[in-house]
């Protein structure tokens, strides 16, 4: 065996790093190009060092853009999407694993085939279904929205509405939590419930004070899974809205891109940035938690 | 006669169409400490969990002195129990775990406070208040559960095979300390556990469990000297007691018990003439069977198959034909396996059972 200090060894370290280092920077050139294009006066095609440094185009996104709108679009849907998918699961989650039902196994494989096929094969039927549900919203509301009727459907309508975005964005994310708090759920044996119903918790205690803390890290590892994947979920926003009130950054971003005069790279890689934040400080957040709900379940 | 802690007549539970629970009557008196013990899958946990009101009973009366309680909810039922697993809150330190149940109760938190200083000096936990569970050894996390049970000042604890976790060296200390408790408080114990040392060395009272059938229900003592079937003598005592199968042959004046493999040795001193000619089985404990020197004093002859030397003691493993015997005997014996010993046996401290299983009376 070669000795730790070896020139050998040595070599083979160094060969190490240089092919980490070559791919990380393989890997990080489409973030340091956006994020240096974004503070470009100047901004091209090519990576370049910035002409001059400006905020410009962060400012024009917000200003002349109707960045705002779009980022509280996105905001709004897919949390309100991960906290419908945090309490179902949850709650289904505990549910799957207690329950002793027949149904449970095809059940919980079946919930994960909506996982597995492409969703862009399904978007027709999807779409079929949003319409007819939306026509019966909209039979629902009209009667007595008068002059609001369009405003209240873009809040509760299937189609070209936030809460048609939010069920089906939900949805898409369900099933993978749903599989994480059921597996999640059978790490916590059945004694600290037992225990708490002896020292005379209610149901609503022993929910709050005993099953949330437990289930914490579990539904935070769900949550931030379904946040981050809604938060990348382009196609579905798309196909949805078209009002130009209701667009999302990815929608945003798209249209910009598809401009018809040339294309305006510093406010491109602007946008592109911003739509990028969220999901990585989910993902710092993500990290603390994905390791203590994978690594076996609730230590006591 | 003043009323019983806890009283069964008839308890019964079944999972589908399986009897766990197949009719129990016991009594435990207030302020002792009973035992549960029985192989596993007998159903100890369930019947445990029973009287703590986590499983219902499907027929026959649970009584909590003298008031019916089969469908009062766990919590009303002045009860604790300590799992096996402990089921300390991972998310909550030392002091939140002990005081829970006061805490659900609404209990001023000074008066929290001061009932969990008082079990913590009791258990030995001042220290340790604001740990969490993951921080604390096994022997700790056991007190804790403890503590958390008798904060409530229960009339009875219940405990499943609370020292199963734990290993042999502090199984020994915790056994030692679980009875100084007992002493010093004077709750009702239920305890369950299939170690028959647990239950030999802690229990008042024992009462073996087999499939979800009260055997035997006495003082440790009773059970070990008076077994009433050969269920319970092998159960009780360790290492086991030797059962031979054999017939009880002789006339109306003298009857020698005669093993299916041939050998003999005599019943003197008790009347069984009525049972002569019958299948039986001889029961012997392996400290009843003492090696001799001359073949004049012995009972019967057999050969070395094993031999264990401990020091203070020696296991031999005999054969007599198909018998097989354990001896235990005192102090350290130096011989082989392969050579051929005289054993003389304890003729007072036969066990005499018949072809059910039950005892023949002395
Ligand atoms: N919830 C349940 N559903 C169905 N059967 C059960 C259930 N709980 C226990 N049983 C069955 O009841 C029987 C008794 O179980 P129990 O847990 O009381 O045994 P035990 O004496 O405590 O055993 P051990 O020493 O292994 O803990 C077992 O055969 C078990 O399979
Ligand atoms: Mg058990």
């Amino acid at each position: 065996m070669a000795g730790v200090n070896s020139p050998r060894q040595g070599a083979y370290t160094a060969l190490a790093y240089v092919t980490l280092i070559v791919i990380s920077i393989f890997c990080l050139l489409p973030f340091i190009w956006m994020a240096l294009a974004s503070v470009d006066s100047n901004a091209q095609l090519f990576l370049k060092w910035p002409d001059s440094w400006t905020f410009d185009n962060y400012i024009r996104v917000f200003a002349e853009e109707n960045g705002v709108r779009w980022f509280a679009n996105s905001l709004f849907t897919v949390l309100s999407a991960t906290i419908l998918v945090v309490i179902i699961s949850g709650l289904g989650g505990y549910a799957l694993s207690r329950s002793k039902a027949w149904w449970k196994q095809p059940f919980l494989y079946g919930i994960l085939l909506i996982r597995v096929l492409p969703s862009t094969a399904l978007l027709v039927p999807l779409y079929k279904i949003l319409l007819t549900a939306n026509n019966g919203m909209g039979a629902l509301v009209r009667p007595w929205a008068g002059e609001n009727y369009r405003a209240i459907m873009q809040m509760v309508g299937f189609i070209d509405g936030y809460l048609g975005l939010i069920i089906v964005l939900a949805t898409g994310q369900l099933p993978l939590a749903l599989w994480i708090m059921k597996v999640f759920f059978d790490g916590v044996p059945k004694d600290y419930e037992e225990a708490a119903i002896l020292d005379g918790a209610t149901l609503v205690q022993r929910i709050r004070r005993v099953l949330i803390p437990l289930a914490l890290p579990g539904l935070a590892a769900a949550g931030l899974f379904a946040f981050m994947s809604a938060w990348g979920d382009f196609l579905l926003p798309l196909i949805l809205l078209s009002s130009p009130e209701l667009q999302t950054l990815p929608i945003g971003l798209f249209r910009a891109f598809l401009r018809i005069n040339e294309i305006d790279y510093g406010l491109l890689a602007a946008i592109a940035t911003i739509y990028l934040i969220p999901a990585v400080i989910a993902f710092s957040f993500a990290r603390r938690f994905l390791v203590q709900t994978f690594s076996g379940g609730v230590k006591g | 006669m003043t009323t019983p802690m806890i009283q069964l007549s008839g308890v019964r539970k079944s999972f589908g169409a399986v009897g766990v629970i197949q009719g129990v009557d016991i009594e435990v008196e207030d302020g002792e400490f009973s035992v549960f013990v029985g192989p596993s899958g007998c159903g100890k946990s369930t019947l445990l969990r029973m009287i703590a009101g986590l499983e219902s009973i499907d027929g026959g009366d649970l009584i909590l002195n003298g008031q019916r309680i089969n469908d009062v909810p766990p919590d009303q039922r002045g009860i604790a129990m300590v799992f096996q697993s402990y089921a300390l809150y991972p998310h909550m330190t030392v002091a939140q775990n002990i005081g829970f149940s006061l805490d659900l109760k609404k209990v001023p938190k000074a008066e929290i406070a001061k009932e969990v200083r008082r079990v913590s000096e009791l258990l030995q936990l001042s220290d340790l208040l604001n740990r969490r569970p993951a921080e604390l050894s096994g022997g700790q996390r056991q007190r804790v559960a403890i503590g958390r049970a008798i904060i409530k000042r229960p009339r009875v604890i219940l405990f499943d095979e609370p020292l199963s976790n734990l290993d042999a060296a502090l199984r020994v200390q915790m056994r030692a300390e679980l009875q100084k408790l007992h002493q010093e408080l004077r709750p009702t114990i239920v305890y369950v556990t299939h170690d028959q040392v647990e239950a030999m060395t802690m229990a008042t009272r024992i009462v073996v469990l087999n499939k979800g059938r009260v055997e035997q229900w006495d003082t440790p003592i009773e059970l070990y000297n008076n077994p009433v079937n050969t269920f319970v003598a092998g159960f009780i005592g360790s290492p086991r007691m030797n059962l031979v199968a054999g017939s009880i042959v002789g006339n109306a004046s003298t009857q020698h018990f005669k093993a299916n493999a041939g050998w003999m040795v005599s019943m003197d001193g008790r009347s069984l003439a009525g049972v002569v000619g019958q299948q039986v089985t001889l029961g012997i404990r392996p400290e009843d069977i003492r090696p001799v020197a001359s073949a004049s004093e012995a009972d019967m002859q057999a050969s070395i198959a094993i031999v264990e030397r401990l020091g203070a003691e020696t296991y031999l493993n005999v054969r007599n034909g198909e018998d097989t015997l354990l001896v235990r005997a005192q102090g350290d014996l130096a011989m082989k396996s392969g050579e051929t010993v005289q054993l003389a046996m304890n003729h007072a401290a036969f066990h005499l059972f018949d072809q059910s299983n039950n005892v023949i009376a002395a």
